[in-house]
C-alpha cells in the first residue's frame, strides 16, 4: 500500500531512557507506528539510546542508531542516510526540540526533509508560549495571559496587574521542568532566580494561577482533510495545582456536564486546525466549575501518557491510525486490522466502563525527596483499574497501586487529626488513602470537597465504598454480602481480612454461591458493533465475552505500573518473552494494570486482561482461560508461594533476583554465564562499576564491555566463574562476581553467584546480539536446542567497547545529584564505539561517569 | 432499594435495583449509545414511550441542571442503567436524577449488565418491548405482551396550544411534533422572535404569521402515522417560506417531496457516525436519534438533493429542496447533548432567512 505523501524513508527521534515524564509508552507507541509503516512500505530509520527499548528489536541493525538523542546525532543521520522525513513525536518534548532545532538551523530544508505532525511553524510555537497565546488569542481560544520576563524589576512590575498566586515558568526550560506556584514577592523572586537559569533564553512567563480548577485533558487524532475524532477526555479528580501526572484520572469524564464536555471537545478540534496537527493532539484545560469559563492550559501534540491511557482504555487504536494518517491517509481510508469492524478508524469512541489513573511515586526508594504534590511532577508509574462503576474501578487502581502482596489497603488511620487536615490541604503520596480515611472519620463530602477542591462527586463514590466495606465486617461470611463486594470491586485478599479468613475461602464461597466474574472486551463501540478485540477487564455482571483462547495457552502476570528499580528492563523483559512463547506456538494472554506497557499491544499478545495482578484475580482469569503455563514475574514471593500450591505448571520469570545466598557487599569484575544442562556459556566479562565513593554492590550502575583487563585474564575468570556454577545448582542467565581480594588488590576473586540482573541482560543481549531473553524463555518452555546454544560463539576480547548508565531521577525529585543505587534506577542509557572516548560521547549523562572511569582506571 | 426487573418480550428478565419512581411501565427497548448528557437524554420528547438504556455506566453524577432540560415534561418510560448516584450540583443544591424521576413518574433500574443489553438488542435480536415491574412472574409477562404501544406519539407530548418565545430578530414558526428545547435556544441565540405552533397548524395558520422562516422540529414515533394533512402543509409553506427541519421533521419533509421512508432494524441512538457532509466531502458528528429512515433510492432528484450521509450505515441524513430554500437534517444539529459541529446549519437557516428579505 503506497503513502500518499510518496514518503519511503522516515527517522523516529527516539524517546531516550525512561525518566518522570514518559516511561515506556512511548516504545510501545514507537513499535506500532513501526509496524503501521511497514504495512506501507515505509523504512523506519530509529535514534535511540535506551537498552530496554523494544523498539530497538523491531527494526534491521542498519535502521537503528545507537547514539544519545541529541540535535547534532539526528543531523549526523540526516546527512548520512538522507530520510525523506523525520517524526518527532515519539520522542517527548525532547523530540519536539530537537527538530526545532533542525528547523531553525536550516538542517531540514537543506537536507529536504519533511517534518511528520505538524507544519514547522506550529512547532516553533510549541517551543515558545508567547507565539502560541498571540495564535490562540486569534481563534478566540481562552488561554492565560502569560508574560515573558528577563528581569526581576520586569515581574515587579506586572505584579499588580497579574496577583497572586501567580505561576513562574521558565521559557523553553533545558529540562522538562516545573511551573512554581508563588504566594508572595519573595516567592516568585526565588522562581525566577532559578527559572532564568534552566531557560535557553533566560526567560520566565508569568501567569494567572487557576488553582483549583478542574483540570481535564483531551485526546484527539486529525488528518490532512482536517477530519477530526475525539478519542477521549480525561478528567483530573485533583485539581490545577497538582501535575497531572501526579493527579487521580478518570475516564470518561464524570463530573462535567454535556455541554461543558462539548465545549472542550469544541476546543479541541478548533486548535487542532489551527495549528495543523496531523495525527494526535492532547490538551490540557482549566475549567472553573463555577461558570463553565475554561483556559486551554498544556499543548502537546505528541504521544504521552494520556494518549496511552486514551488508547489503553478506549481500545481504539491511535498508534497505527496514527502512522497512517503521518503519511498522509485520510480518517476514512485507514484500513486496520480484521479483529477491527471497518470503519473503526473514523468512529469516534464511546465506551461502557469507567478506567481510573493513580499514580506510583518513588518515595520508598528516594525517601528524602519532597513527598507533597504540587505542581512538578514526581510520579514514575501509574496503574490503571477498569470497571463498570466508578468505585469498581477506583478501587482496581488503588489495589494495583499500593503494591500489598496480600492485596490489602495500607491503614493510614494512626495520622492525627491535625495532621490528616494539614495533608488534605497539602497533599502527600498516599492521597487517596488520606481521603478515605478522612471519610472513614466522618468528615462529609461537601467539607472535604470544600477544603481539597475535589468534585463532591468523588467523596460520595469513596464514602458508598467505605458503606460497602461496613456491611462486610457487620456480615461476616454472608454471600450476599461477599456479591456486592466483589460486584464493588473488592479484593478477595481485603474481603478475607476483613472476614479475618483466607482467601481459598472466599474463593470456596464465592463458587458455591456462582459469584462468578464476567469479563468484558475494552472496544469503542459501546457494544453497537461486534468488535473483537483482545483487551478485557473483570466486572461482576450477566455475560461473560471471554472465551478461552485454547489448547497451548500460556498466561503471562506483568509487573503492574512502574516503579524505580529494574522496572523498564522488566518490560523489555516480559515484552521479548512474549514474543518467544508466541513463536513456541503458545496463545499468549498478557495480565497487567500498567497503562504504558509496552507488552499489551496487540503485536505482542493475543489477549489482554487489565486487572490487579492479585491472587483472586489471577485465579479468576485462571478458570476462565486454563492456561497451560503460568509466568509469575520474580519479585512477586507471596503470589508465587500461593500459585505454586495449586496444581499449575507454573515458571518464575524474569527471575527471582533474590536467591537466598547473601550478596557480596562489592564486585568490580561480573562474569555472566548461561548455564543450561551441562553446558555454559560464556556470555561476558564486564566491569561493575560504582559511580561514587562507596562502591558497594547496590552502588553499581554503570557497566561496561569487555571488561579492562589483559585477555589472559578474561580467560582465567571465565573459567573460575564456570567453575562457581558448577558447584551450585544454578540454571538459566547466572553473574559471578569477582573483587580483588582484601590482602592483594591485583587478585581477583569469586565473591558471589546471582541470577543475571534484567538490566544488564537487556545490555548483554544488545552487546553480544544474543536475545538472551528469549533463550532463557526456551529454557523453561522445554524447547531450548543444546546444539543450537553450543552454536553461539561470543567474542569476549571484541575491541567495540559498549557501556551502560543507569538514569535516576534525582534532578527531577530536587533532590541532591549523587550517585544513585540499583534501586533508585528509572532506567538507563548504552553507548557503543571503538574507544571510551567515542562511547561516552554518546552517553546522555556522562559527566559523572566520565570523571569515576578517569579517576578509578 | 427495592429489588426490581427489567422483563422482555422474549421472556428475559433481569434483576436490579429501582430508582426513581416505583411505578410500572411498559415501552419499546431503545439504546442510548452517548458518552455523556443523561438529563438531555432523558428530556427529549423522542424518547416519549421508551425504556432507554444508557451505555454511560454512570449515570446521575451531575443531578438535574436549568440548562440541560431537552423539555420540561419527560415522558419516557423509564431509565435502564448499571450505576446511578444520587447527588445534586445545581446552586440550590437540590434535584438530584431520582427525585426528578419520582417527580415525573418515571422508573429507573440500575445494576443491570446494559452492556449485554445493547449487545443483544443491536447485534443480534432487535427492538423489544420491555417493562419495568416489581415481581417477574407470568402476570407481567402476559401484561407487557398484551401491551399494545401507542402510534399517537406526537399527539401526547407536542404542544396543543402555540405560544411565543420573544426576541428582536427573525420572525420564525416553529413546528412543534415534540420539540426539543436545544432547537429554541438555538434560535435564541440568533436573536430568532419565535412562535412555536401545534403540529396540527395548517399552511395558513403559518403564513398568517408571515414568518421569515419555518422549522419542523424533532419529535417521537413513526412519521407515517401523522397523515397528509401535515404534507400539505410542508409542501404548501416550503414554496414560500425558507424551511429547516429536523429530525421526525425532516422525514416528514422527504415524505412531503416523495421520497419513502423504511424502518430501521434497529434504532440508532449515539453520537458516534461519521456523517459526510456531501458538499465540502468534510466529515462531522452530530447526535442521531432515528427509527426510520430516507430510502436513498426513493429520492426524486428533480426535487431533493442529497446533502449528508452516514458513513457508517449508509443512511441519508440530509436533504435539500431543488427549487426552495428548504433543507433538511435527520441528526441533531442543535447538539444537546452531543457534538456541536452541526450547529452552522442554523446559521445556513438564518442566511436563507436574510436572503429571502433581500430577494
Amino acid at each position: 500500500m503506497p503513502n500518499l505523501d510518496n514518503i519511503q524513508k522516515v527517522l523516529i527521534i527516539g524517546g531516550g531512557p525512561t525518566e518522570i515524564g514518559h516511561e515506556t509508552e512511548l516504545d510501545s507507541a514507537t513499535v506500532q507506528i513501526i509496524t503501521s509503516f511497514k504495512k506501507h512500505g515505509v523504512r523506519t530509520l530509529i535514534i535511540d539510546n535506551n537498552p530496554f527499548s523494544v523498539a530497538l528489536e523491531e527494526i534491521q541493525p542498519t535502521n537503528m542508531y545507537v547514539q544519545a538523542v541529541t540535535t547534532a546525532n539526528v543531523r549526523h543521520i540526516i546527512e548520512k542516510d538522507r530520510p525523506d522525513a523525520i517524526l518527532p513525536t515519539l520522542g517527548g518534548l525532547l523530540g519536539i526540540r530537537i527538530a526545532q532545532e533542525l528547523v531553525e538551523n536550516g538542517d531540514l530544508a537543506n537536507f529536504d526533509v519533511r517534518l511528520l505532525g505538524m507544519p514547522t511553524t506550529t512547532l516553533q510555537q510549541i517551543n515558545n508560549p508567547a507565539d502560541l497565546n498571540a495564535t490562540l488569542k486569534e481563534i478566540h481560544e481562552p488561554v492565560i495571559e502569560a508574560q515573558v520576563v528577563g528581569t526581576l524589576d520586569e515581574a515587579r512590575g506586572l505584579v499588580e496587574k497579574i496577583g497572586f498566586p501567580l505561576i513562574v515558568k521558565p521559557v523553553a526550560p533545558r529540562l522538562d521542568t516545573n511551573r512554581t506556584v508563588c504566594d508572595n514577592v519573595d516567592d516568585m523572586f526565588n522562581a525566577l532566580t532559578q527559572g532564568f537559569q534552566q531557560s535557553r533564553f533566560d526567560q520566565c512567563t508569568l501567569e494567572r494561577s487557576v488553582i483549583g480548577y478542574k483540570e481535564i485533558e483531551m485526546v484527539a487524532v486529525r488528518d490532512v482533510a482536517d477530519t477530526e475524532v475525539l478519542i477521549a477526555g480525561l478528567e483530573n479528580v485533583d485539581t490545577i495545582g497538582i501535575h497531572s501526572g501526579d493527579s487521580i484520572l478518570v475516564t470518561p469524564p464524570q463530573t462535567l456536564n454535556d455541554r461543558e464536555y462539548q465545549d472542550l471537545r469544541d476546543a479541541t478540534f478548533r486548535i487542532a486546525t489551527e495549528l495543523g496537527i496531523v495525527g494526535v493532539l492532547h490538551l490540557h484545560f482549566a475549567l472553573n466549575p463555577a461558570n463553565q469559563h475554561f483556559y486551554v492550559t498544556k499543548i502537546a501534540p505528541y504521544f504521552s501518557r494520556g494518549v496511552a491511557l486514551a488508547a489503553r482504555t478506549t481500545g481504539y487504536p491511535i498508534a497505527l491510525v496514527n502512522g497512517a494518517l503521518l503519511l498522509g491517509q485520510k480518517l476514512v481510508d485507514v484500513k486496520l486490522p480484521s479483529q477491527y469492524v471497518k470503519q473503526t478508524a473514523i468512529m469516534e469512541p464511546t465506551i461502557d466502563h469507567v478506567s481510573v489513573r493513580i499514580p506510583i511515586w518513588p518515595f520508598q526508594e528516594v525517601p528524602d525527596a519532597d513527598q507533597h504534590l504540587n505542581t512538578v511532577m514526581k510520579a514514575v508509574g501509574s496503574t490503571v483499574g477498569v470497571g463498570r462503576s466508578v468505585e469498581e474501578a477506583m478501587l482496581k487502581a488503588v489495589r494495583s497501586s499500593q503494591f500489598s502482596p496480600r492485596d490489602v489497603l495500607p491503614s493510614v488511620s494512626n495520622l492525627t487529626d491535625g495532621e490528616m487536615i494539614r495533608q488534605l490541604i497539602h497533599p502527600l503520596a498516599n492521597r487517596i488513602l488520606v481521603l478515605i480515611e478522612a471519610l472513614r472519620r466522618g468528615y462529609a463530602p461537601e467539607e472535604l470537597s470544600e477544603l481539597t477542591k475535589i468534585d463532591n462527586y468523588y467523596f460520595v463514590k469513596l464514602r458508598h465504598l467505605l458503606t460497602i466495606e461496613k456491611e462486610i465486617q457487620d456480615n461476616p461470611l454472608d454471600v450476599a454480602i461477599l456479591k456486592r463486594a466483589r460486584y464493588y470491586g473488592f479484593g478477595d485478599g481485603m474481603i478475607a481480612r476483613i472476614w479475618q479468613t483466607d482467601t481459598a475461602t472466599i474463593r470456596h464461597l464465592s463458587a458455591q454461591a456462582k459469584i462468578t466474574p464476567t469479563y468484558k472486551m475494552i472496544e469503542p463501540t459501546a457494544g453497537e458493533f461486534p468488535e473483537n478485540l483482545s483487551g478485557y477487564y473483570s466486572t461482576f455482571e450477566y455475560e461473560n465475552e471471554s472465551q478461552p483462547l485454547g489448547d497451548r495457552t500460556a498466561l503471562v502476570l506483568g509487573r503492574g505500573g512502574n516503579q524505580l528499580g529494574p522496572n523498564s528492563a522488566a518490560e523489555y523483559f516480559t515484552t521479548e518473552m512474549l514474543k518467544q512463547l508466541k513463536r513456541a506456538g503458545y496463545h499468549t494472554i498478557l495480565m497487567n494494570t500498567n497503562p504504558n506497557a509496552v507488552g499489551v499491544a496487540p503485536e505482542f499478545t493475543e489477549k489482554q486482561y487489565v486487572d490487579p495482578i492479585q491472587l483472586g484475580d489471577v485465579l479468576n482469569v485462571i478458570q476462565v482461560e486454563h492456561p497451560d503455563i503460568v509466568i509469575v514475574p520474580g519479585n512477586r514471593h507471596y503470589l508465587t508461594r500461593e500459585l505454586g500450591k495449586l496444581p499449575i505448571n507454573l515458571h518464575v520469570l524474569p527471575p527471582d533476583q533474590e536467591t537466598g545466598e547473601p550478596a557480596p557487599e562489592m564486585a568490580t569484575i561480573g562474569v555472566s554465564l548461561f548455564v543450561h544442562k551441562q553446558q555454559k556459556i560464556a556470555v561476558g566479562v564486564m566491569d561493575m562499576i560504582a559511580p561514587g565513593i562507596n562502591k558497594s554492590l547496590a552502588q553499581v550502575t554503570a557497566f561496561r564491555m569487555p571488561a579492562e583487563l589483559p585477555k589472559a585474564k578474561r580467560v582465567n575468570l571465565v573459567e573460575q566463574a564456570k567453575e562457581a556454577v558448577s558447584e551450585r545448582q544454578v540454571t538459566g542467565m547466572i553473574q559471578v562476581l569477582f573483587a580483588p581480594k582484601s590482602d592483594d588488590s591485583q587478585q581477583l576473586v569469586v565473591v558471589g553467584v546471582r541470577p543475571t540482573r534484567l538490566t544488564e541482560m537487556a545490555f548483554l543481549s544488545k552487546v553480544t546480539g544474543v536475545n538472551w531473553v528469549r533463550m532463557l524463555t526456551r529454557q523453561h518452555i522445554g524447547t531450548l536446542d543444546e546444539g543450537e546454544l553450543a552454536k553461539i560463539s561470543i567474542d569476549l576480547n571484541s575491541t567495540r567497547v559498549a557501556l551502560m548508565n543507569a538514569a535516576f531521577p534525582f534532578r527531577q525529585l530536587h533532590v541532591l545529584n549523587r550517585p544513585g543505587t540499583t534501586d533508585q534506577e528509572v532506567g538507563a542509557t548504552i553507548a557503543f564505539g571503538s574507544s571510551e572516548a567515542l562511547t561516552l560521547t554518546n552517553l546522555s549523562d556522562t559527566s559523572e561517569l566520565d570523571q569515576i572511569i578517569n579517576r578509578t582506571i | 432499594m427495592a429489588k426490581r426487573y427489567l422483563i422482555l418480550e422474549d421472556g428475559s428478565a433481569y434483576a436490579g435495583e429501582g430508582f426513581g419512581a416505583g411505578a410500572t411501565t411498559s415501552g419499546e427497548v431503545i439504546s442510548n449509545l452517548n458518552l455523556l448528557g443523561y438529563q438531555e437524554t432523558i428530556t427529549d420528547q423522542i424518547y416519549h414511550n421508551q425504556i432507554i438504556i444508557f451505555a454511560q455506566p454512570a449515570i446521575g453524577n451531575v443531578g438535574i441542571n436549568h440548562d440541560s432540560y431537552e423539555s420540561i415534561l419527560p415522558t419516557a418510560k423509564g431509565m435502564v442503567v448499571r450505576d446511578v448516584t444520587n447527588i445534586s450540583t445545581n446552586r440550590l443544591s437540590r434535584l438530584s436524577l431520582d427525585e426528578f424521576l419520582q417527580q415525573h413518574n418515571i422508573p429507573g433500574i440500575s445494576g443491570i449488565d446494559t452492556r449485554h443489553l445493547i449487545r443483544k438488542l443491536r447485534q443480534e435480536d432487535g427492538p423489544m418491548k420491555g417493562s419495568i415491574v416489581d415481581v417477574a412472574d407470568a402476570h407481567a409477562f402476559d401484561q407487557l405482551n398484551a401491551t399494545v404501544l401507542t402510534n399517537r406519539q406526537v399527539d401526547q407530548v407536542a404542544t396543543p396550544k402555540p405560544y411565543p418565545n420573544p426576541d428582536t430578530g427573525k420572525n420564525v414558526v416553529v413546528i412543534d411534533f415534540g420539540l426539543k428545547h436545544g432547537i429554541l435556544r438555538q434560535l435564541s441565540e440568533r436573536r430568532c422572535n419565535v412562535t412555536v405552533l401545534p403540529w396540527t397548524a395548517s399552511a395558513q395558520d403559518v403564513l398568517n404569521l408571515d414568518p421569515d422562516g419555518v422549522l419542523l422540529s424533532t419529535g417521537p414515533g413513526s412519521p407515517l402515522d401523522l397523515g397528509e394533512g401535515v404534507l400539505d402543509m410542508i409542501r404548501e409553506v416550503q414554496a414560500e417560506i425558507p424551511l429547516f427541519a429536523i429530525g421526525l421533521g425532516h422525514e416528514l419533509f422527504a415524505l412531503a417531496n416523495g421520497a419513502e421512508l423504511t424502518m430501521l432494524p434497529v434504532e440508532y441512538h449515539g453520537s458516534s457516525h461519521p456523517i459526510r457532509r456531501i458538499i465540502t466531502n468534510d466529515i462531522i458528528y452530530a447526535t442521531q436519534g432515528q427509527g426510520y429512515a430516507v430510502v436513498a433510492k426513493s429520492i426524486d432528484r428533480d426535487r431533493l438533493i442529497t446533502t449528508y450521509v452516514d458513513l457508517i450505515n449508509g443512511t441519508v441524513q440530509g436533504l435539500r429542496h431543488r427549487d426552495f430554500p428548504a433543507f433538511s437534517v435527520q441528526f441533531f444539529a442543535d447538539g444537546a447533548p452531543g457534538p456541536h459541529e452541526s450547529r452552522d446549519l442554523f446559521d445556513e437557516f438564518m442566511e436563507a432567512m436574510t436572503a429571502r428579505r433581500e430577494g
